[in-house]
């Protein structure tokens, strides 16, 4: 099912949450809300889930305005961060809570539970309660509970944020799988754009509640439309006054065109990648990131002059 | 603003408030309204008269000096209990610790009558104090046990050592240790149980009538002398007496609170 | 210097001498014509009826109590409106109240004389003060914060998340509640259930004034007590307090099963 956010904006007294978003999600997609904390993401997932209602805009799903839909009719899965579990009941009650208050037969309620735990790898947990599971079976399970009603969109607000660094991966990897096999139209919100990268087809980057730039994860590394996306999808640098991708900086050891000269100020061996700090003619300063090999071609050591050419891959319109 | 969510989150609705905000004006507001009328019945004239009587204001002082009496008591006493109940350790601990609370659960008559039979005219051990000033200090003693305690005992448990040992340390003896570290810690919580101790000894009732024998002039309390003019038919009078131990309740919970809360902000 | 033995010698001989010991003669003296002596003095038609009453007044009071205790703790902690800070406060002033000014109160409210409203239950033929309605009024205002005290904290804890989960999934505001909220602070519920019914059994001084102690009519079992002692009866006194204490240690045994379930959740 599609959404389409339409002039969407919200703001908590003074504060502006959304300042007239508008966005298309086709259906079927993976989309990331990607953003820093405050910029707006959190609350254009809820205002979609109905958990917030818009101050000014329409949201449209599959088609029809659903702005004045309460949550529990507009049929979308929602994933808390902190899973939101219902403590009191056990992992299958949880799951089958969507059923149950449909007033499915049991039968039928039972065998989706099953096939849902089966999916999300918790057959075996089913008569455990959500505080004997650890931070990811919990979220799996919030997952689970979400998709039983079978919901035309599937909405995951940070939804790896308090787990940590391995089980995050894994999730990620998860959550790719897990929408190939289920095609619902799913959106989840992150600040991470490492996650937004490697599980989106698509992103939205959302800064001070304003939508910077929607696209794909390559148009955004490559394409970014402003300062911000390119610092936040991804590391920069800065070569008078152009800002520019650390490792499309050339590094030379004799001048040619278009070359700034440099000093080294540092040489910082970081695993595979090496970082080198410099300071230019003009007292600025900045850093180029290059290979183990290149530092070792080039002899780079503290204190040498070096001179550094941008490659125009990736360069902001001026 | 608040549609969305507001009307489906639970306890959203405004029925749900009303309904509870018109209970509570029935059970307890409307009649305490009607309390505080009554005391001005006859005007201010009439009021005035009737709480400076000699035995009115006999049982006030009696009521108020002895309530002071037992908060002071409590504070060192529950101290020392809710100290004892979380830093040492004996067989039977527990139990103790449960029987804390009996006052808040045993009826007050209840608690007269136990004091009566161990300090009364059948004592056992032969000590009487029924009918005099100090039985009055006792039975509120009894049903305030648990106010400092209570306060006291989660505080102390959250203080780790840390404090004293850096203290110890720096060459802090024992007895500074107390004064200078633990004791300005605990002093919102005692300042708070205090005050609920206090505002519950001043209104006491039910644990006073057996034991003080209720002399007027002598160990007649505040509640006990306006009981005994509800039975002699003078309302007014119990109204007006009613009116300053309300009065007298709300101020000590304020100071208190606002002692409390002083308190609290000079440790941060 | 105090040493830790002497403090605690300090702290337990206090706890004795307060607690212990007044309370333990009281089973003793319960007991001191035997066991058949106690016992029936507390089954006389009198003193059965006056645990009945205090029977109604409880079952009565506590079940209004609580559903008023969760309405109120929801209006205060979920929502927001002028008078907030005012409601919570306005709730603990039972706690400040003396239960005689409890109990004037309720007669100048339902007083057939002079009562504000009082008259005109007295027209519809409905006795209040001086009967069980009066009582159970009086019941009602002293036990009334305990619930909502113990609510509160337990529902600031648990936050909303669980509830709009609940929402996305599809369930409408009583699903919700029955479902989600209720189960999720019933050890809140529970505690504050088991506080009001100590404090109503216990309670004396209001209905002392609102009862006009009508033996065998409207005697609750603690006014009971001291009708008891009033009469030199001092086995039936004794034993109606032994009665009462065990009712209290029950309840002591239940806050203390309770507590920890209501810290956890």
């Amino acid at each position: 099912m599609s959404i389409v956010v339409d002039s969407v904006s919200k703001n908590f007294g003074d504060f502006v949450a959304l300042d007239d978003v508008s966005l298309n999600v086709r259906d079927g997609s993976l989309t990331a809300l990607l953003g820093p904390s405050g910029g707006g993401k959190s609350t254009l997932l809820r205002v979609i889930a109905g958990l917030e209602a818009p101050d000014s805009g329409k949201v449209l799903i599959a088609g029809s305005d659903a702005t004045n839909t309460p949550p529990q009719r507009r049929n979308v899965g929602f994933v808390f961060q902190h899973y939101a579990a219902f403590k009191h009941m056990t992992v299958a009650k949880n799951v089958a809570f969507g059923l149950t208050i449909r007033k499915r037969p049991k039968g039928e309620i039972n065998s989706r539970v099953d096939e849902l735990l089966k999916l999300v790898h918790l057959d075996g947990f089913a008569h455990r309660y959500p505080s004997q599971l650890s931070g990811g079976q919990r979220q799996r399970m919030a997952l689970a509970r979400a998709l039983a009603v079978q919901p035309r969109v599937l909405l995951l607000d940070e939804p790896f944020g308090a787990l940590d660094a391995t089980v995050r991966k894994e999730l990620r990897a998860w959550l790719r799988r897990l929408h190939d096999e289920v095609h619902v139209t799913t959106v989840f919100v992150t600040h991470d754009q490492e996650e937004a990268m490697e599980v989106a087809e698509q992103i939205v980057v959302l800064n001070h509640g304003k939508i910077e730039q929607v696209g794909s994860p390559r148009d955004l590394y490559e394409k970014p439309a402003n300062d911000f996306v390119m610092g936040f999808v991804g590391p920069v640098t800065a070569l008078s006054e152009r800002v520019i991708r650390p490792h499309d900086v050339e590094i030379l050891s004799e001048p040619s065109d278009g070359v700034a000269e440099a000093m080294i100020d540092r040489v910082l061996h970081l695993g595979f990648e090496v970082r080198v700090e410099l300071t230019l003619g003009d007292g600025e300063r900045t850093w180029v990131q290059t290979t183990r090999g290149r530092v070792e071609e080039l002899e780079l050591v503290e204190g040498a002059i070096v001179w550094l050419r941008p490659l125009d891959q990736t360069v902001l319109p001026a | 603003m608040g549609r969305g969510l507001g009307r489906s989150l639970v306890g959203g609705d405004v029925l749900g408030r009303g309904i509870a905000m018109a209970y509570l004006s029935v059970v307890a507001l409307i009649p305490l309204a009607a309390v505080v009328f009554k005391a001005f019945d006859g005007g201010w004239d009439t009021f005035w008269n009737a709480i400076s009587s000699p035995q009115a204001t006999y049982s006030l002082r009696l009521t108020l000096i002895a309530s002071l009496i037992v908060v002071l008591i409590n504070a060192v006493a529950g101290t020392v209990i809710a100290w004892v109940l979380v830093r040492d350790e004996f067989p039977g601990k527990g139990i103790v610790s449960s029987l804390i609370d009996l006052p808040f659960a045993l009826p007050t008559i209840v608690a007269g009558l136990t004091l009566l039979a161990f300090y009364g005219p059948d004592s056992p051990v032969g000590i009487n104090l029924a009918f005099t000033k100090v039985s009055v200090v006792m039975a509120l003693l009894f049903v305030t046990l648990p106010f400092v305690v209570r306060a006291v005992q989660p505080v102390l448990l959250e203080l780790d050592g840390e404090m004293e040992q850096a203290a110890e340390s720096l060459g802090a003896g024992r007895l500074t240790v107390f004064r200078r570290i633990i004791l300005p810690n605990l002093l919102p919580a005692i300042l708070a149980g205090g005050g609920l101790a206090f505002a519950r000894a001043v209104g006491e009732f039910g644990s006073l009538v057996l034991i003080t024998g209720n002399i007027p002039f002598d160990t007649q309390a505040a509640s006990v002398f306006i009981f005994s003019q509800v039975e002699s038919d003078n309302i007014i009078g119990a109204a007006a007496v009613s009116v300053v131990l309300l009065v007298a309740s709300l101020l000590i919970l304020l100071l208190f609170g606002w002692l409390s809360r002083k308190a609290l902000r000079h440790d941060q | 210097m105090i040493s830790k033995y002497g403090l605690r010698v300090v702290a337990l001989g206090y706890l004795a001498l307060l607690l212990g010991i007044p309370v333990a003669l009281v089973f003793v003296n319960a007991f001191q014509d035997g066991i058949g002596a106690a016992w029936d003095a507390v089954t006389t038609p009198e003193a059965q009826h006056a645990f009945y009453l205090t029977f109604v007044m409880v079952i009565v009071a506590v079940p209004l109590n609580t559903v008023f205790g969760v309405l109120c703790a929801l209006a205060i902690v979920r929502q927001r409106f002028r008078g907030r800070a005012l409601l919570n406060t306005l709730v603990d002033l039972p706690f400040a109240v003396s239960p005689v000014v409890v109990g004037l109160a309720l007669i100048l409210v339902y007083g057939r004389r002079d009562g504000w409203v009082g008259e005109w239950f007295a027209d519809q033929g409905i006795q209040i003060i001086f009967s069980t309605p009066g009582m159970i009024l009086a019941t009602m205002f002293v036990s009334l914060p305990f619930v909502v005290r113990e609510v509160i904290p337990v529902l600031r804890e648990i936050g909303t998340e669980q509830e709009q989960a609940a929402a996305t999934l599809g369930a409408g505001g009583l699903q919700t509640f029955f479902r989600v909220t209720l189960p999720a602070i019933r050890w809140g519920v529970a505690y504050g259930v088991v506080l009001t019914t100590a404090r109503a059994l216990g309670e004396f001084g209001a209905v002392a004034v609102v009862s006009g102690r009508l033996s065998g009519q409207t005697e609750t079992a603690t006014l009971f007590v001291d009708n008891r002692v009033q009469r030199f009866d001092e086995t039936g006194a004794y034993a109606a307090s032994v009665v009462l204490a065990l009712l209290a240690l029950v309840t002591l045994l239940a806050m203390n099963i309770i507590k920890p379930k209501e810290a956890k959740a």
